[in-house]
């Protein structure tokens, strides 16, 4: 499918995201993290932290919801989604009890060869406003058809 | 994180990877797209099956920087390009991730840019991948 590049630019209505120990939890084994910061709330106050701390991709939760919302909207089927980049920039490590609201913003569509690239930014906040993270991703969805492997 | 200058080293790690490790990550970050767990809806996109999620392969490899430096808060940006796909296939060991990186700038203020390099099979599955790290101490 081609993607109509006037699509670019829209913002999607921020989504809550309310961050729990069992969910840090989950994640960090999911990821073969055996660090008690992830775990003890003690051992991340120890360090300086709130409470347990969770992993620097932990940020991908809340941002997929926004993919999710942005991939409903387009029509996009997930399956001919590749990713092909990310990056995360931290204002503050995420911690358990965070309220955050995500803003998806689709900044860019470029199409070749019949390929959309999709340039994807999510901004991480409290629900005070507080800046969090701020995380930039590119998507490939492939042509239909386009069976190359 | 005694010693800090360019070209200093972090201890290689390796990571086995297998089909059971890709359902628990996507439970876990909930990215449920198939071409992840199915090998039919990986083969009709055109992949030889089932592939690994780009991010659990950098959620891997961030282990290093955070192993080293002690705190996950440490990691203030981390990025990377998902060149090639990590191809896991369905028996009992899966595939071995290796990941090495070494410093590659100390910023005059006291902010280190590391650089990975992330390898099954000895071809890269990461390119630019890229972080920026707090060692203790520095505000």
């Amino acid at each position: 499918m081609t993607i109509d590049p006037s699509v670019a630019g829209r913002v999607y209505e921020p989504q809550p995201y309310e961050v729990g120990r069992e969910k840090i939890r989950e994640f960090a084994e999911a990821i073969a993290e055996t660090n008690p910061v992830y775990r003890n709330p003690e051992a991340a106050r120890a360090l300086g932290h709130a409470d347990v701390v969770a992993p620097p991709t932990f940020a991908m939760i809340p941002v997929l919801r926004g993919f999710d919302i942005l991939m409903d909207d387009l029509g996009i089927e997930y399956s001919r989604v590749i990713h092909v980049d990310q990056r995360f920039v931290h204002s503050r490590p995420i911690t358990a009890g965070d309220r955050l609201l995500t803003t998806t913003t689709l900044d860019t569509v470029r199409s070749r060869a019949g390929n959309d690239f999709l340039g994807i930014r999510c901004d991480v906040a409290t629900s005070d406003g507080e800046t969090v993270c701020t995380a930039t991703a590119t998507l490939l969805v492939r042509a239909e058809g386009a069976i190359d492997g | 994180m005694a010693e800090l200058e360019v070209g200093t080293e972090l201890p290689e790690r390796e990571f086995g990877v297998t089909r059971a490790d890709l359902i628990r990550y996507a439970g876990a970050s909930g990215d449920f797209n198939p071409i992840h767990w199915s090998d039919r809806v990986a083969k009709d996109v055109g992949l030889p099956t089932v592939i690994g999620h780009g991010m659990l392969t950098m959620a891997l490899a961030a282990r290093l920087l955070t192993d080293w430096a002690g705190d996950p808060g440490a990691v203030v940006e981390y990025g990377a390009r998902f060149s090639r796909p990590v191809v896991v296939p369905d028996d009992a060991h899966g595939v071995i991730v290796t990941v090495s990186a070494v410093v590659a700038n100390v910023r005059d203020d006291g902010l280190v840019d590391v650089e990975l390099t992330v390898k099954v099979d000895n071809q890269k599955m990461l390119t630019q991948a890229r972080a920026v790290v707090r060692p203790r101490g520095v505000e």
